[in-house]
């Protein structure tokens, strides 16, 4: 059962992936008129989403009791990298048509892109080093790691909110679960401590 | 789809065949005849649309009765780029009114009555009080104005609008000298706008010209779009256009004209000072405080369209920067 559990989740945060996939090649409802800007949304919403879900696994296995549950933010964590980086690679490549210096100058000029870039090397960080060293680097540096995670996901969701014209309920939900989700973190850590 | 339709011989002898039965026109006095689209075909590509949504036709603002209307097309004011598709005019759309995504009003404004519609005109002019809307509205004399729409969010559509010129409406209140500034509200409705439940903006809309802007012969009001009445999503029954600025400048849902000596608060304004200025003139030297407005993406030009120069006033700095000569737009943005 423990060995199905990560691939099945990854399936599952596939779905949202898979139905872009298929809108964009004119099934279902199709983009709609600005297709490009329904691919960087897409992709960036779900990358948020599944970045609260990361940060939400420790917690969620803590108060649960089933401590098998957190060996599930590993793949969860790394699904929110496949967003972003599609995200990313959405509004460099398709956005900005693959121009590197005009992408470079308009993350510079624009404010929320700089917020976004850094979450985005945060996650890019942890994801290079993940595949690279995997379990023994991983087990060693548990506080980096998640706190590459938390900052990026602050970031993110500070990107999401940045960029809307008015406040988003959505970015304004998250930006409550995060700060709860930072204080029982630090909450766990100090009574670690002691 | 729409455009392919749009286009196609065939239907134009349909649609000129409808024109026939129901308006009787001499053939003469329209020159936009070709802006006429079978509606019972679109309806049709709607419902095909509102399927992959999972959705019925009738929650949809689309199954709205749109008149069709005469028009004669106004060349010398109109752009020879090819206009958006009615699909993307009508399903893309910012009226926060309706909801903040992009397809919310063509999702939402199905409940919204745009008929019988008056308009409540006051302050400093000759002739105030309540006038319905054919009393400000010459229908005999709407003209179809293809122009081009900036929206401040970096987008853009080339858009067939019918109406007539503000300053036809404007001088029949006859303005005093101290009317420098013309101000329009968008009619509050929370029931039957579900956007207005949520104060996103401060309700009602508000939106205002200086009173050169507003007698500028390129500002329209307009009743239709691509030959026929608005529809819900698009401003109906009557909306401001005014090519040269963002598009938010373009007040929907008119319900209130007031004339008046200083300067009136306009919602965006309101809401963010240093992002949206009253003038709000199209600009690419004066970037969004969070976004660049140096360039814009053309809707409909696909998933790998490039996107093009925003031009200074729209591309209409020819006919309008002279309204604007000795002010600093970096200042009065």
């Amino acid at each position: 059962m423990n060995a199905l559990q990560a691939p099945l989740i990854i399936v599952l945060m596939l779905v949202p992936y898979i139905l872009l996939t298929l809108r964009s090649l004119g099934y279902l409802s199709g983009l709609g008129p600005n297709p490009v800007e329904t691919i960087i949304h897409e992709t960036g919403l779900w990358g948020i989403r599944f970045l609260m879900l990361t940060l939400l696994v420790t917690p969620i296995a803590y108060y649960s009791g089933i401590g098998v549950i957190a060996k599930l933010g590993k793949p969860v964590g790394l699904m929110a990298f496949f967003y972003v980086l599609n995200h990313f690679l959405s509004y460099a490549m398709i956005d900005q048509a693959g121009d590197i210096g005009v992408v470079i100058i308009d993350i510079i000029e624009t404010p929320y892109l700089i917020v976004g870039w850094g979450g985005f090397l945060c996650l890019f960080g942890v994801a290079s080093v993940s595949f690279k060293r995997l379990e023994n680097w991983f087990s060693q540096n548990r506080s980096t790691i998640s706190g590459l995670v938390y900052t990026a996901t602050i970031l993110g969701v500070w990107h999401f909110y940045w960029q809307a014209k008015v406040m988003d309920i959505e970015s304004v939900i998250y930006s409550i679960i995060l700060t709860l989700l930072i204080i029982w973190r630090f909450q766990v850590t100090t009574n670690r401590k002691l | 789809m729409l455009e392919s339709i749009y286009e196609s011989d065939k239907l134009h002898l349909v649609v000129m065949k409808i024109n026939k039965n129901k308006i009787s026109l001499p053939s003469s006095e329209i020159t936009s005849e070709s802006a006429y689209i079978n509606r019972r075909k679109l309806i049709q590509s709607v419902g095909l649309f509102s399927l992959g949504l999972g959705l019925t036709e009738s929650s949809l603002g689309q199954s709205q009765e749109a008149q069709l209307l005469k028009t004669i097309r106004n060349e010398k004011f109109s752009t020879t780029e090819a206009p958006n598709s009615y699909s993307d005019i009508t399903s893309y759309n910012n009226f926060y009114e309706f909801g903040m995504k992009k397809s919310d009003p063509y999702m939402n404004s199905g409940m919204f009555e745009p008929k019988p519609w008056s308009v409540e005109v006051s302050g400093q002019v000759n002739l105030t009080g309540t006038f319905d809307l054919e009393d400000l509205i010459d229908f005999n004399k709407l003209e179809e104005r293809i122009y081009r729409l900036r929206c401040v969010e970096a987008w853009s559509m080339v858009v067939p609008w019918v109406g007539i010129p503000l300053s036809s409406i404007i001088k029949k209140f006859e303005p005093l000298s101290t009317a420098k500034y013309v101000s329009f509200e968008t009619v509050y409705r929370p029931e039957e706008m579900p956007g207005q439940k949520r104060r996103i903006l401060r309700w009602p809309y508000k939106e205002g010209l200086t009173i050169q802007e507003a007698m500028h012969p390129l500002t329209l009001m307009a009743v239709g779009i691509y030959g026929k009445e608005l529809l819900n999503q698009n401003g109906a029954p009557m909306r401001l256009v005014v090519p040269w600025k963002y598009g938010f400048k373009s007040i929907k849902s008119i319900n209130k004209i007031h004339f008046q000596e200083r300067q009136p608060k306009t919602s965006w304004n309101i809401s963010a000072p240093q992002e949206y200025g009253f003038y709000a003139n199209v600009n690419p030297l004066v970037d969004h405080p969070r976004w660049s407005q140096a360039r814009e993406r053309r809707i409909g030009t696909g998933l790998f369209g490039a996107k093009q120069p925003t031009l200074p006033f729209n591309g209409y700095a020819e006919e309008v920067a002279d309204l604007y000569s000795g002010l600093d737009l970096r200042k009065y943005y």
